[in-house]
């Protein structure tokens, strides 16, 4: 499926370079050493495509032995980043098992939900009905998603709340964090998440789930905070961090 | 002659790479190119995965791997219970009810056809690994025999009487059996449903005497014993007792033919988890529908047929991997029911795969975009090991 955008902007996380977390006063969009490399940078990164070892080979390099993300992406086809950190995200203890089959039976009942109404439905619904379970996954989580946030920032002893443009990864993040605590906190007593959450993803698709209120507070909650928001000024040019020695 | 041009086109391409878009130079041919994609495509896959002959008695070997419908007045009438839930929720999301004939099915609908029947009752035993279709197998003859005019007899599944029983009370018939009244009085609501026309036709061949105030008279029709034990629930069991009991006596006439269908028959032969109140447990044949199903099961009668399966799912104290009817069925079991004549029933073959995805796609049930691709049913083949249980739930998700 056409892989949306901001996926491709991923960090690309190698084996020892890393962007430092958000939240931290000393982020840059620059790329920091955050562990030792185990290969030295004469050696090349693992070379994963078949067709290339059934040409002919010329001169060999050195080559990693350890395998960076680019080597770690997934075989299946239906794979799907989203998904996948949704998946994580659910899951409880390490149970990966269990977080996977509730997020298999989550777009099953979604999808079952949309037939059914699709049989009941008139011919104009008929044609405008999205049964994709993906695509009401993804539209769903865009609906919710908040592009500005609210960030702690210390001046002068004390934490105020800024308003301040997220980046792409907390977008959905945040989107994905409060649906599921949704389910977490206000479902009844023996709900099964796969129903629930399903029930949530269609509502979210339609613009109608208590997610989205919660998205308008945030917007409204950093209009009022407006007036702070020159204090991100300090983050954007003090790269030494001397201001702000907060985290 | 440009609409034939452009047919011949798009199936020779078809038959080259059938994934691929067609590239052409203008608009217009483009389009209707594309619409004539369509059409082609969908044609071809209902000439894989359907077939219009509906009737199960005139299913041959042309017909395998494509999928026939059942009319749904038909399924509520034949199936009160016995189909496998998701094949349930399939039907009520499609909003029609398609089985695939497969081989096992050809093979016991033959058997079934030269039936001799002034000969002991034959056992046929479906056995096979878990989510390889032997329900919807004994579905498909059950849907047989009852277009036949049989009298089907349908246990849905045996492990429910030998497991969770609520109430359960000592027989009042024989005092060391017990009584489960519940599963005896749900079992004869759905054998009324099924079998409505055969019950004012068959008549009692003794008088049964219930308690000091009813009785059911010699020569009173079946439906009347069944109504007792629908009202009287105290007396459920021993209704369920004497229709099989009747059942087998009367096949022999001829009247009418007799279809035994019991899914799960591993079960009879089992331990329960059933005890007694002094915490012992209670051997099967203590609980009086276990009794009275094994004695039908024997083949000391004629004018019919008996169709078992196997079945690991519902099983207690058998181990998962558990599938040969060795295995299942203990030697106890393997001694009652031998000699049978075992059918395997195996996971799909490439063709009864590809028919299968193909329906899925019909009914636009794949929605991911490369589950159409030829990458997508690879995996798909992969994950499921073309497993027909498996590929239903992977399917599902997608």
């Amino acid at each position: 499926m056409q892989v949306p955008e901001e996926f491709l902007v991923l960090p690309l996380v190698t084996e020892n370079w890393q962007m430092l977390p958000f939240d931290s006063c000393l982020w840059t969009s620059e790329l920091t050493q955050v562990r030792w490399s185990r290969s030295g940078p004469e050696y090349r990164d693992p070379q994963i495509d078949k067709g290339y070892y059934r040409k002919e080979l010329g001169k060999t390099q050195h080559v990693k032995a350890a395998p960076t993300a680019l080597a770690l992406k997934p075989s299946s086809v239906f794979e799907n980043p989203l998904i996948s950190t949704f998946t994580n995200m659910m899951m409880k203890g390490g149970n990966k098992v269990l977080a996977r089959s509730l997020m298999t039976h989550t777009l099953a009942d979604v999808k079952r939900k949309q037939f059914e109404k699709y049989h009941a439905a008139s011919v104009e619904e008929q044609v405008t009905r999205e049964h994709n379970p993906y695509t009401i996954f993804h539209q769903a989580l865009k609906n919710c998603e908040p592009v500005t946030g609210l960030v702690p920032i210390l001046k002068g002893g004390h934490f105020y709340q800024v308003p301040v443009p997220l980046a792409n990864q907390w977008h959905y993040f945040l989107a994905m964090e409060w649906m599921i605590i949704e389910y977490w906190e206000k479902k009844y007593r023996r709900v099964l998440m796969p129903e629930k959450l399903s029930y949530e993803l269609l509502q979210a698709f339609h613009n109608k789930d208590p997610v989205i209120p919660r998205k308008h507070d945030m917007y409204k909650m950093a209009e009022a905070e407006q007036v702070l928001a020159h204090y991100t000024d300090s983050r954007w040019h003090r790269k030494d961090g001397a201001g702000c020695s907060a985290c | 002659t440009m609409l034939k041009g452009m047919t011949r086109l798009i199936s020779r391409v078809h038959k080259l790479d059938p994934g691929r878009l067609l590239h052409t130079g203008t608009q217009a041919p483009q389009n209707l190119a594309a619409h004539l994609d369509d059409q082609v495509s969908s044609e071809r896959r209902r000439a894989i995965s359907r077939t219009s002959e509906n009737d199960p008695a005139k299913h041959e070997q042309q017909h395998e791997g494509q999928h026939y419908n059942i009319p749904l007045s038909d399924l509520k009438a034949l199936f009160p219970q016995g189909l496998p839930p998701r094949y349930v929720k399939q039907v009520k999301t499609f909003n029609e009810a398609c089985l695939m004939v497969r081989k096992p099915a050809l093979e016991l609908l033959h058997h079934l056809k030269n039936t001799n029947f002034a000969h002991p009752a034959v056992r046929y035993v479906l056995y096979g690994e878990k989510g390889t279709g032997k329900t919807l197998s004994l579905c498909h003859i059950i849907h047989f025999c009852a277009k036949q005019d049989w009298l089907v007899l349908h246990i849905p599944d045996a492990h429910l009487w030998v497991k969770n029983c609520r109430d359960l009370m000592q027989s009042t018939y024989n005092k060391q059996r017990f009584d489960q009244p519940l599963e005896a009085s749900i079992w004869l609501k759905n054998f009324k449903t099924a079998n409505e026309r055969f019950l004012s036709q068959i008549k009692t061949q003794e008088k049964y005497v219930w308690n000091k105030r009813e009785s059911t008279e010699q020569g009173s029709p079946l439906g009347e014993v069944v109504e007792q034990g629908m009202t009287r629930v105290r007396s459920a069991t021993d209704a369920v007792g004497i229709v099989l009991k009747e059942l087998k006596r009367q096949s022999s006439l001829g009247t009418f033919r007799l279809l035994v269908a019991v899914d799960g028959v591993n079960a009879l032969w089992g331990k329960t988890t059933l005890k007694r109140e002094d915490k012992s447990p209670i051997a099967p044949e203590e609980l009086a529908l276990i009794y009275n199903l094994r004695k039908v099961v024997r083949n000391d009668w004629n004018g019919g047929a008996i169709v078992l399966t196997l079945s690991q799912t519902g099983s207690l104290f058998k181990p998962r991997k558990a599938w040969l009817p060795q295995e299942l069925l203990g030697k106890e079991g393997f001694d009652a029911l031998d000699p049978f004549i075992p059918i395997l029933v195996s996971n799909y073959n490439p063709k009864e795969f590809e028919s299968c995805l193909q329906y899925y796609l019909e009914n636009s049930w794949l929605q991911h975009e490369k589950a159409h691709t030829e990458e997508g049913k690879r995996e798909l083949l992969f994950l499921s090991n073309s497993n027909p249980g498996q590929l239903e739930r992977l399917c599902a998700c997608l």
